[in-house]
């Protein structure tokens, strides 16, 4: 109950953050998030003339009061998607999100179920035969041989 | 693990890497060298067809409706770009005394295309471009870096690529003359 109520008050401190960050963006956040589109690096790694003509644009869109979307709408129209670091979370983009975690619950769901059929597979431990009196007898003789 | 069970697995894993093996073959098969590279390579490849937006908005050009009309001089450029100044001015120049029997179009690549129409009027170059924003056509040619000026003749052969200053006059009269 406690981890459910840490999980909610943690949602709810990072929401008006995240809120915050579209509404009024920085031009350091966006420099991450933003490829050179001849460096292949982020905004932030390159000093390069290409990169910083897409960083006066960032700060001309930022200026002039445009949220995240619209700042990464305008460069994906000129640049196309491969402009942005990470790809969106809609249409195909969705794909690139989706596809490592859906390979990692199939990878965990395989194992689990081998590890399963392995352990159920295995042969039980033999139960050891009870011995003939008669050797069991010989064998208490020969022990008390020996004390 | 049963046996089916087992089998079944097994023939996945190796049907998995056929299909990885088929695909890594395709690939190299199909790896385009890019334009620049077939010069090289000493072939006259075809000029590579593209159908982008004109910079100034005014519609669109068709290379493909060109191609094996006329002779086209290609130029890549871009607004960062310093080299493509020079270049750009030369090919306007050269405009003047080959335009009506050759067609000049340049292509602005990974560019801002306000920048890039900025870029335009402020060193009188008054050929129409294309937009190629992704990039994705200059890679066809050969990739960065720019400029990139491509020579191509009235059969939509490419002749040559401008690598030295020499270049400009020489290819211009054979296309044409093609």
């Amino acid at each position: 109950m406690t981890r459910i109520l840490l999980v909610v008050l943690a949602a709810l401190l990072v929401a008006p953050v995240a809120r915050a960050s579209e509404q009024h963006p920085t031009l350091a956040e966006l420099e991450g998030e933003v490829m050179c589109p001849v460096c292949g690096t982020t905004l932030d790694q390159s000093n390069s003339p290409a990169a910083l003509q897409i960083k006066r644009a960032i700060s001309t869109g930022i200026a002039a009061g445009q949220t995240k979307s619209e700042i990464k709408q305008r460069l994906v129209a000129e640049y196309g998607e491969a402009i942005l670091a990470a790809p969106r979370r809609k249409g195909f983009g969705w794909l690139a999100w989706a596809l490592p975690l859906v390979g990692l619950s199939a990878a965990a769901v395989l194992v689990g179920f081998g590890a399963w059929r392995w352990s159920s597979a295995r042969e039980p431990e033999p139960v050891a035969a009870p011995l003939d009196p008669a050797l069991e007898r010989r064998l208490d003789d020969e022990l008390a041989r020996f004390e | 693990m049963a046996r089916p069970l087992r089998l079944t697995a097994q023939v996945l894993a190796v049907g998995l890497v056929a299909a990885l093996l088929a695909l890594l073959i395709w690939r190299v098969a199909h790896n385009d060298k890019g334009v620049s590279q077939a010069l090289r390579d000493g072939e006259q490849p075809t000029a590579p067809a593209f159908d982008l937006n004109r910079l100034d908005g005014q519609g669109r050009i068709d290379l493909a409706s060109i191609r094996g009309k006329k002779p086209i001089v290609l130029d890549f450029w871009a607004s960062w770009c310093v080299p493509c100044i020079h270049e750009s001015k030369r090919l306007e120049a050269a405009r003047k005394q080959y335009g009506d029997r050759i067609e000049f179009i340049g292509v602005d690549t990974k560019d801002l295309s306000s920048d890039a129409r900025t870029w335009q009027r402020r060193h009188g170059i008054t050929y129409p471009s294309v937009h190629d924003g992704s990039g994705n056509e200059l890679t066809k040619w050969g990739g960065l870096p720019i400029p990139k000026i491509f020579f191509v003749n009235r059969s939509g052969k490419v002749v040559g690529e401008l690598l030295a200053e020499e270049d400009l006059p020489r290819y211009l009269r054979q296309i044409s003359s093609s």
